[in-house]
């Protein structure tokens, strides 16, 4: 976050007629729900200071301005940010966004904060006992049926020390203010807690929205906390720089983005199961350069799927083996698998006095009121209260009933419904637990011009770091838009609101500077994860594809167009076009269109061809979504309007020259991408990697327009047209005055290593590319690419184009792919050498 | 009696594996009811590395890594084990059934072998009305917590089919109850999640059974594979009792326990992972050989089980 200075004293300026206009009308028609307390106004009805400074500055802006400032501080962070979300899909952000933050007093902020330090320190002294001594079982003060319920409760788990010494680097709360005005702890995220990047997020969106208010406010700083985030994963590990990976379940989780997100601005390893692979009992990352240890593992996979081999084995989402390293020491997983245990209602309870047990201290802040089913005395309580406690399942997953998994009213419940839970609980009392219903506190939002009060739950994160426990001042709110305001209906229609806590001293400049003696000047930044590196070749070659297709459609069209050209618009060379975009998958071969202005429609936007440009581009989007840590925002922005402007396209593409534009403006948006990878990324091995990928498929591509349209039987329409496509006309042209002949079109396509896009120029690349990269055994062999490479290009260096037979460019394309083959094998995990893990079956 | 006990598990892969990572469950349990007095598992091809320890529910476990290439895999196991003699009398009193679910709700014990680690539904043994209301005809208001699940056991054997062709090793409980029939893994897991859904502790045993008739006794089903039954926490006089659906019959000394779990996938007694693409095939060669012919019979693998046809 950027230093940022605030005003000493906190001035409050008269406010100018109509500002105050505003804030009076918001005022007065704001009306929180009866007997709800609400966070503008106190106990006192009188609205709170920090509220009224918020609304007084938010007031200054006309609401057009307002709006607009919000909206395209939004779009701006949506476009880059961590809430992207697949083009056309139903939401485009999982939780938007209030315009108001939440407001909170330091001296209130404080009592939140102790609450929440000392649970996290209750917490972890429970499992420290759960999976240690379990002194707490034998005294009678836990029974043992209201663990064992918990799919989180790894019995594998239990005598193992975690290496660092703790349970819990991340634990989260989620509070509400009940009808006393006090805080109270709904629920306890202790598996790993989602939410905190799209904290970051939302105080993006708002500092850059209201940059002179936000200043002026004194609002405490959420950066400190996450570089106290990463102190206290460092040091679990146990040697210094440690490699610290963020095991995520991959593009398709809901909150992957924001992992995504996460891993960049902590700088720790985008990794997911497949990436790590477990060897003498430690965790290594596979890597270009071969394994790498990984020292500590943030994990935002749930436990039971972290090892196929050991917990669920359909997981397809972990590291076999993966607990067998973290029993004998050998790597760091936090949180501690088996730390989600904590989030089964049924120890809720339990808690004050496990409190005064474990910690010889008070509860600071209560949680509501649970009464675990499983012992008899608590369910003869729920069982006179039926009607007015809810009823929640006592553990993690569906309800025993199979009805719910979120707290229910016995009267919000269907006869048949209330039928089968009646039934469940004679039989099984311990899956349930009653709770007090909780009504939650309204904080004001911003609809339509009006202050409006939303119920919220507010989360908020503790770390773990060797300073004791640190809380990050901020936090993860939601709202619900419902009017009712019970908990138990929290669910649908949320939105997420900026957690202000505002200092009553002006908040200390952030410096980045801190520590500088300690920071060691390097240049690369680790090595290169295989995934990451496959990704990059990929969408490498995807981009090079939508080029090459582009040039195509483009030919297409431009002989459509051209007057003189439409008299060969039966003839051959159109034929040949068409011919190129079946093989490419481009067109449909049963239905490549009646016209060929059809045919151009199609080649561009169809979705169900695997080859049009449409679909390529999709496919580079998705290959890039799971490279967002690495790819700059511009880059991604290029793209998702690239995707955007074909998907707005879609069917509305009415003459040839449409169709031309939008190939036109597409091709330009691709050359912008060619050109930020060139000149704004780093010459690091992930460069290499994207190039590599380019210059294959360009390669590639043009050793099968040279076989097509440059072979014995050529024409000039032919030969002008590989030009067209390899974009090589005005080269030549300068260089033969004598027009279009067979053997220099040839040479400058294939052979001319001074010409960019001649097949000479890619392979040259190539080979300069994979003698940069690592070698995994330092032998002083060459690795199987580069074997294949250097014959190569010594063939380009010494061939002479009156022998470039057919035959002869099909042996060199087919050497192309077999370039690219080795670097898969050698370098990605999916390699045609890699195999699939399975599981043995049978019963043995 | 004592028992030699050989477990001979034969994988083919339809291509090579380059790698594998397996778990065995192999070693009998050493309790009060039995002593193992000679273990060893041999595989091929060799591990590269072998770990030993207790699993999660006291199993003896053997984590070991295959880094040779190979299209086939043995895993060949070999036990002498004594299995004290443990005559269960159904005639002896027992708890109400009721009074165990509530005393299971609040034992202190979180060890292995307490009930409240087997009264939750588990990943194999889920919990469903239709075996839920199948289970509760034998489990009337105040009977005793033995005489109803021997009643339950004997009508399961009654009501169900072994058939070897009618379940594969991941068929849910659920449908082998629809179909009425299974091999001996479904007989237990519909048993665990009858009693389960009533609130009653139940475990599930991965085991041996006698393989041949000796002093007149019958033949027991599913004897040339590894074999599986429920054992039942019957209150803290009668502690655990084991209950064989299959035969209906209580594990006495003609039940060797190799590993206590939740359900099958607890304790599977090879479960892992490999590199391989392409299909694979498993035999299994179980032979139980009691004490009489142990000095004087040389062990042969007289039967081999198809891949599906575990017991």
């Amino acid at each position: 976050m950027a230093a940022e200075t605030t005003s000493a004293h906190r001035e409050r300026p008269a406010l100018d007629p109509g500002a105050a206009a505003r804030l009076s009308g918001w005022l007065r028609s704001y009306r929180p729900m009866p007997g709800i307390p609400d966070e503008l106004f106190g106990a006192d009805r009188r609205p709170r200071d920090n509220w009224l400074a918020l609304l007084g500055g938010v007031a200054e802006f006309a609401e057009e301005e307002f709006n607009t400032r919000f909206a395209m501080a939004t779009r701006h962070i949506r476009d880059t940010g961590v809430s992207y979300r697949v083009y056309g899909e139903e939401h485009e952000r999982l939780w938007p966004l209030n315009s108001l933050p939440l407001v909170l007093s330091e001296t209130e902020w404080s009592e939140i904060a102790a609450g929440v330090e000392q649970r996290a320190r209750l917490m972890e002294a429970l499992l420290q006992d759960i999976y240690g001594e379990a002194s707490l079982l034998d005294e009678g003060a836990l029974p043992a049926a209201a663990l064992t319920g918990s799919p989180d409760f790894l019995r594998s788990m239990r005598g193992v020390k975690p290496r660092g010494g703790r349970y819990l680097q991340i634990y989260a709360a989620d509070l509400g203010r009940g009808p006393d005005g006090r805080w109270w702890v709904l629920d306890d995220r202790a598996q790993g807690p989602s939410g905190a990047g799209y904290a970051l997020e939302n105080r993006l969106v708002l500092s850059r929205a209201f940059p002179m208010l936000y200043n002026s406010m004194n609002v405490q700083r959420l950066a400190p906390f996450f570089d106290q985030l990463r102190q206290g994963l460092a040091a679990a590990a146990d040697r210094a720089d440690p490699r610290i990976c963020l095991l995520t379940p991959g593009p398709f989780s809901e909150t992957y983005f924001e992992q995504a997100h996460l891993a960049r601005y902590l700088g720790f390893l985008l990794v997911e199961g497949a990436d790590l692979v477990v060897s003498d009992a430690k965790a290594y990352v596979r890597t270009i350069a071969g394994l790498k240890r990984a020292d500590v593992i943030l994990r935002r996979v749930d436990a039971d799927f972290i090892d196929p081999l050991e917990l669920n084995s359909r997981s397809r989402l972990g590291t076999p083996g993966l607990l067998e390293a973290v029993r004998s020491g050998g790597v760091s997983v936090l949180n501690m698998p088996g730390s989600g245990v904590l989030e089964s209602k049924a120890l809720l309870g339990f808690l004050p006095k496990l409190c005064r047990r474990l910690l010889d201290e008070e509860l600071r802040m209560p949680n509501t009121a649970t009464w675990w089913c499983g012992q008899t005395a608590e369910r003869e309580l729920v069982e006179r209260h039926l009607d007015t406690v809810a009823i929640a399942p006592a553990f993690q997953g569906l309800g025993p009933d199979g009805v719910s998994t979120r707290p229910r009213l016995m009267s919000d419940l269907t006869d048949e419904q209330r039928g089968a839970f009646m039934r469940h609980w004679a039989d099984r009392p311990g899956d349930y637990v009653g709770q007090e219903v909780v009504r939650l506190s309204t904080t004001p939002t911003l609809r339509d011009g009006q202050l409006a009060p939303a119920p919220f739950v507010l989360r908020v994160y503790a770390a773990a770091t060797p300073d004791g426990i640190k809380i990050m001042p901020g936090g993860f709110c939601r709202t619900s838009e419902r009017e009712d305001v019970r908990a138990i209906s929290m669910g649908a229609d949320v939105r997420t609101t900026d957690v202000w806590v505002i200092g009553d001293r002006p908040v200390e400049r952030v410096t980045l500077l801190g520590g500088q003696d300690q920071v060691k000047v390097r240049r690369i930044t680790g090595h290169l994860p295989s995934r990451a590196a496959d990704n990059l070749f990929w969408l490498g070659r995807y981009l090079e594809r939508a080029e090459a297709t582009l040039r195509l459609v483009r030919s297409l069209c431009t002989s459509l167009m051209d007057s003189e050209a439409a008299l060969h618009a039966s003839g051959e060379t159109l034929s040949k076009l068409q011919e190129i975009l079946i093989d490419w998958g481009a067109l449909d071969e049963e239905d490549p269109g009646d016209s060929a202005s059809q045919a151009t429609n199609r080649a561009l936007l169809h979705r169900d061809t695997f080859g049009s440009v449409i679909s390529l581009v999709r496919a580079a989007r998705r290959t890039a979504s799971s490279l967002r840590e690495r790819l700059s925002a511009d880059f991604w922005t290029l793209l998702t309007s690239l995707e955007s402007r074909l998907e707005n396209s879609s069917d509305a593409l009415q003459s040839e020259a449409e169709a031309l534009q939008c190939v036109e403006a597409s091709l330009q948006t691709l050359a912008a991408l060619a050109g930020l990878s060139q000149e704004n990324m780093n010459r690091g091995a992930g460069w290499r990697f994207l190039d590599m990928g380019r210059r294959i498929e360009r390669g590639i591509n043009t050793c099968g327009f040279v076989r097509r349209l440059a072979g014995g039987t050529a024409t000039i329409d032919d030969l002008d047209l590989l030009l067209d496509l390899v974009d090589t006309q005005i080269t030549y042209r300068s260089r033969y005055l004598e027009g279009l002949a067979l053997t220099p079109v040839r040479d400058i396509v294939m052979l001319d290593t001074l010409n960019t896009r001649s097949v000479g120029f890619q392979v040259l690349a190539l080979k300069s590319h994979l003698e940069s990269l690592p070698n995994l055994v330092e032998d002083g062999m060459p690795e199987a690419p580069l074997r294949i490479i250097t014959p190569l290009a010594a063939e380009i260096a010494t061939e002479e184009a009156e022998d470039l037979t057919e035959a002869k460019v099909f042996e060199l394309e087919g050497e192309l792919m077999n370039v690219s083959s080795a670097i898969e094998d050698r370098y990605f995990l999916q390699g045609a050498n890699a195999v699939p893990t399975v599981k043995l079956a049978g019963l043995a | 009696m004592i028992y030699r006990v050989r477990h001979r598990t034969t994988y083919k892969y339809e291509r090579t594996s380059t790698y594998a990572r397996c778990v065995f469950r192999l070693q009998p349990e050493n309790s009060d009811r039995q002593t193992v007095s000679q273990h060893a598992v041999t595989t091929s091809p060799r591990a590269s590395s072998a770990i030993q320890r207790s699993g999660p529910f006291g199993e003896a476990t053997l984590t070991v890594v295959i880094e040779e290439p190979h299209k086939t895999m043995v895993v060949e196991a070999n036990s002498i084990v004594e299995v004290h003699s443990r005559a269960i009398d159904p005639g002896r009193p027992s708890d109400a059934w009721e009074t165990i679910r509530t005393q299971s709700l609040s034992v202190e014990s979180i060890e292995p072998t307490s009930p409240a680690a087997f009264l939750y539904p588990s990943v194999r043994v889920p919990i469903a009305d239709p075996i839920t209301d199948y289970g509760r005809e034998s489990f009337a208001p105040g009977r005793p917590i033995v005489d109803a699940a021997s009643e339950l056991m004997r009508r399961l054997h009654d009501d169900f089919t072994f058939d070897p062709e009618a379940t594969k090793v991941s068929t849910p409980a659920a449908d082998a109850f629809g179909a009425r029939r299974g091999v001996c893994q479904d007989f237990a897991h519909i048993m665990i999640s009858a009693l389960r859904g009533l609130g009653l502790p139940a475990a599930y045993v991965s085991g041996y059974l006698r393989t041949r008739p000796v002093d007149g006794r019958r033949d027991l089903t599913g004897s040339d594979a590894s074999h599986a039954w429920v054992n039942v926490w019957c209150g803290r006089e009668w502690g655990w009792v084991g209950f064989d659906p299959t035969n209906a019959v209580y594990a006495q000394d003609d039940h060797i326990v190799l590993a206590i779990g939740r359900d099958y996938s607890d304790v599977a007694p090879i479960d892992g992972i490999l590199m391989s693409p392409g299909d694979q095939a498993i035999k299994v060669e179980v032979d139980v050989i009691p004490s009489p012919e142990l000095a004087s019979q040389r062990p042969s693998y007289a039967r081999a089980a198809p891949i599906s046809a575990a017991s």
